[in-house]
């Protein structure tokens, strides 16, 4: 399938203008396949005819003999299933935020967790661990609470600190950004250090993984990844102002600290939501930007859906070779898989690549 | 219920009601509701079915059990052994990874989870009506939210102390519906253990360093840890330390060990290396030479075998006291 796929997709790709169609077609196909391979996977052996059949009579309704045991559902309904969608839903907001952050901050380098996020949600979910507190609002815990809050908390502190520097404000915000985010990893390290027995549960937030997904999860934090990114791709224009540098962007008649809060308060929103369902998962939102503007140009209007489609394959991708791997951490697999494939792509890259 | 017993059904509310008198604490908030309270009379005929079981694990979560479970997930070492000892091995379908696995007869169960992590999906393929998981993080919280999201009653237990041990094989016996089994194992070893601990009331208390691990950092028992517990009973003065398990050198040569028991030899831990690290030639100990292996898992594994650790320590604290026969 994927082979006709190419076959059609090659020569669109080859023409520049059609190219995001091509692109736009080929991720949605390849979406679907890794869908249907993320839920084929596992531990525990379902047969791919069980597990289409399971996924065509719960989810499409479909009148399907039922040929497999309870416990084979449950694997694929109620464990499979939701573990895919939020690798795909945590994908897409994580390449999302990182257009946005790096658009935002005209900085190649910036990624969702440059502003002190990941640092925050970190600090936050240490806390959760070390408190003797246990509390549990729709199956998330403390844990989870407080990593968003520690995420948000950051970027709020961080932008309010950078606003009274007299710096120029992409400037000021990355240092206050870079200052904030040691500060909370230095209280990081010290909450890691007087953990004791809880050290495991820290690491492991930091590692990053989509291991405990259920139904509940992800509907409660799938509007808010979804809803802030679509708000994101609603201003695309801005973005691209923003891009320009500042007095074109008001000379085109962006409202430049406006635009640059809003899109750092829903960045941080999609980014916070990201973290605290999955933990720290690094690389997909600082390289599938860069893949996507080196295949498409930098216009956001393009770069943000084609972002949000291939952070979502890449993450599923990524949570299927970490299962198959046994139960690795997926960061490790993103960047083992990222690193080198966006090398390979800068090699390739036409001169004056710009964000 | 797949073996209807007619005399257990009758016996069973009455050992709860015992067990919630017994002296080891407040997890006994259960009485099998569904189930009038029989008088002691014999003479049912009827298959009479129990109630459901609810009780309170150590996290304070209400947990319900509506039938004996019958394929039950283990997932800490302690409970391994404790399910075994209690005649419910048989119901055991999976455990946890064990470096030092015991009993035997658990030798062949699937391996659901590890060090790392655990296996839900092959926890929910085995159908797992109950799951015993680690508390204090060593089962990830997320994995029994995970699979009390599924109705899997999961049982969360963590002992610190003696006490919440031996509560913990109680509470585990009720979750698996042999708490009779479970009452009459810990009675038997309350027993045990105090008679242990009578042999070394009247002997000089020697200071014990007890070493769990020197990986990076040394590593002893908590003041009111199990460890440090069972030391006592032994007949010393352990030199403990807090929540961290870590002690630093200095403090340990200030307390100046006469004895050096070494819960590590696993990892490599000698007498010889340990006399011949920087810092600890001047202890008493390490001067005289008094530094003994002991088998850490029966010391600190607060599990059913916690007697023959009492056992270990009395030989290597007070080598002369004579020990009752098993």
């Amino acid at each position: 399938m994927s082979a006709a796929v190419l076959r059609t997709a090659a020569p669109i790709l080859a023409d520049r203008r059609r190219r995001p169609i091509g692109l736009a077609i080929a991720g949605a196909v390849a979406l679907l396949v890794v869908l249907v391979l993320g839920v084929a996977a596992g531990s525990v052996a379902v047969a791919p005819g069980d597990t289409l059949g399971i996924l065509l009579q719960r989810i499409l309704g479909l009148p399907v003999p039922t040929t497999w045991t309870p416990a084979a559902e449950t694997i694929v309904v109620d464990l499979r299933l939701p573990r895919v969608l939020t690798a795909m839903v945590v994908g897409l907001g994580l390449a999302v935020a990182g257009v946005t952050f790096q658009g935002l901050l005209r900085n190649p380098l910036a990624d969702p967790y440059v502003l002190g996020t990941a640092s925050g949600a970190a600090l936050g979910a240490a806390i959760a661990v070390i408190l003797p507190v246990r509390t549990l609002v729709l199956e998330f815990g403390l844990l989870h609470g407080l990593a968003f809050l520690g995420a948000l908390g950051a970027v709020f502190v961080v932008y309010r600190l950078s606003r009274v520097s007299g710096l120029s404000p992409l400037t000021s915000l990355l240092l206050t950004g870079y200052a904030v985010g040691s500060l909370l990893a230095a209280g990081l390290a010290m909450a890691m250090y007087v953990s004791g027995a809880g050290l495991r549960q820290i690491f492991a937030y930091l590692l990053g993984g989509f291991d405990a997904a259920s139904w509940l999860r992800l509907a409660t934090a799938a509007p808010l990844i979804l809803g802030a990114s679509i708000f994101i791709a609603v201003r695309a224009r801005a973005l691209n102002g923003l891009l320009l540098g500042e007095e074109t962007a008001a000379h085109l008649g962006v409202d430049v600290r406006r635009e640059r809060a809003i899109l750092l308060g829903l960045g941080s929103l999609v980014t916070a939501a990201a973290v605290a369902v999955s933990g720290l998962i690094g690389f997909v939102g600082l390289v599938v930007p860069h893949v996507v503007r080196l295949l498409v140009g930098p216009n956001a209007r393009l770069v943000l859906p084609l972002s949000a489609l291939f952070g979502a394959i890449l993450m599923v991708l990524a949570d299927l070779a970490a299962r198959l791997l046994g139960e690795i951490p997926v960061g490790v697999v993103t960047a083992v898989v990222g690193a080198p494939f966006f090398l390979v792509l800068l090699r390739r890259a036409r001169a004056g690549y710009e964000l | 219920m797949r073996h209807p017993s007619n005399l257990r059904a009758w016996l069973l509310p009455v050992i709860f009601l015992i067990a919630a008198c017994g002296t080891s604490g407040g997890t006994f908030a259960n009485v099998p509701t569904g189930t009038p309270a029989p008088s002691a009379s014999p003479t049912a005929t009827v298959a009479a079915t129990p109630g459901p079981v609810t009780l309170t694990d150590d996290e304070g979560t209400t947990v319900v059990i509506a039938e004996e479970p019958q394929k039950i997930v283990s997932l800490t070492p302690a409970a391994t052994e404790t399910l075994f000892a209690i005649g419910a091995g048989d119901r055991v379908v999976a455990k946890v990874q064990d470096i030092t696995p015991y009993p035997p007869e658990a030798d062949d169960l699937p391996v659901v989870a590890t060090f790392d992590g655990t296996d839900v999906e092959k926890i929910v393929a085995l159908e797992a009506d109950l799951v015993i998981a680690g508390g204090l993080g060593f089962t990830k919280p997320d994995v029994v939210t995970q699979l009390r999201g599924l109705d899997i009653p999961v049982v969360v237990v963590y002992a610190s102390d003696l006490d919440t041990a031996l509560a913990d094989i109680e509470l585990i016996g009720q979750a698996a519906w042999a708490a009779d089994e479970a009452a009459t194992l810990t009675a038997d070893m309350r027993a045990d253990l105090d008679e242990l601990a009578a042999l070394t009331t009247d002997l000089p208390k020697p200071r014990v360093f007890y070493e769990i691990d020197t990986f990076n950092a040394i590593y002893t028992t908590p003041d009111d840890f199990v460890a440090a517990e069972l030391l006592r009973l032994a007949g010393s003065e352990p030199i403990t330390t807090d929540a961290s398990y870590v002690i630093s050198l200095e403090k340990l040569v200030a307390a100046d060990p006469e004895i050096i028991l070494l819960g590590d030899t696993a990892s490599g831990a000698t007498a010889e290396l340990v006399a011949a690290r920087p810092g600890w030639d001047g202890m008493t100990a390490v001067v005289n030479g008094d530094i003994f292996p002991v088998d850490d898992v029966v010391i600190t594994r607060p599990g059913p075998r916690l007697v023959d650790g009492l056992r270990a320590l009395i030989t290597a604290i007070h080598p002369d006291v004579v020990l009752p026969a098993r």
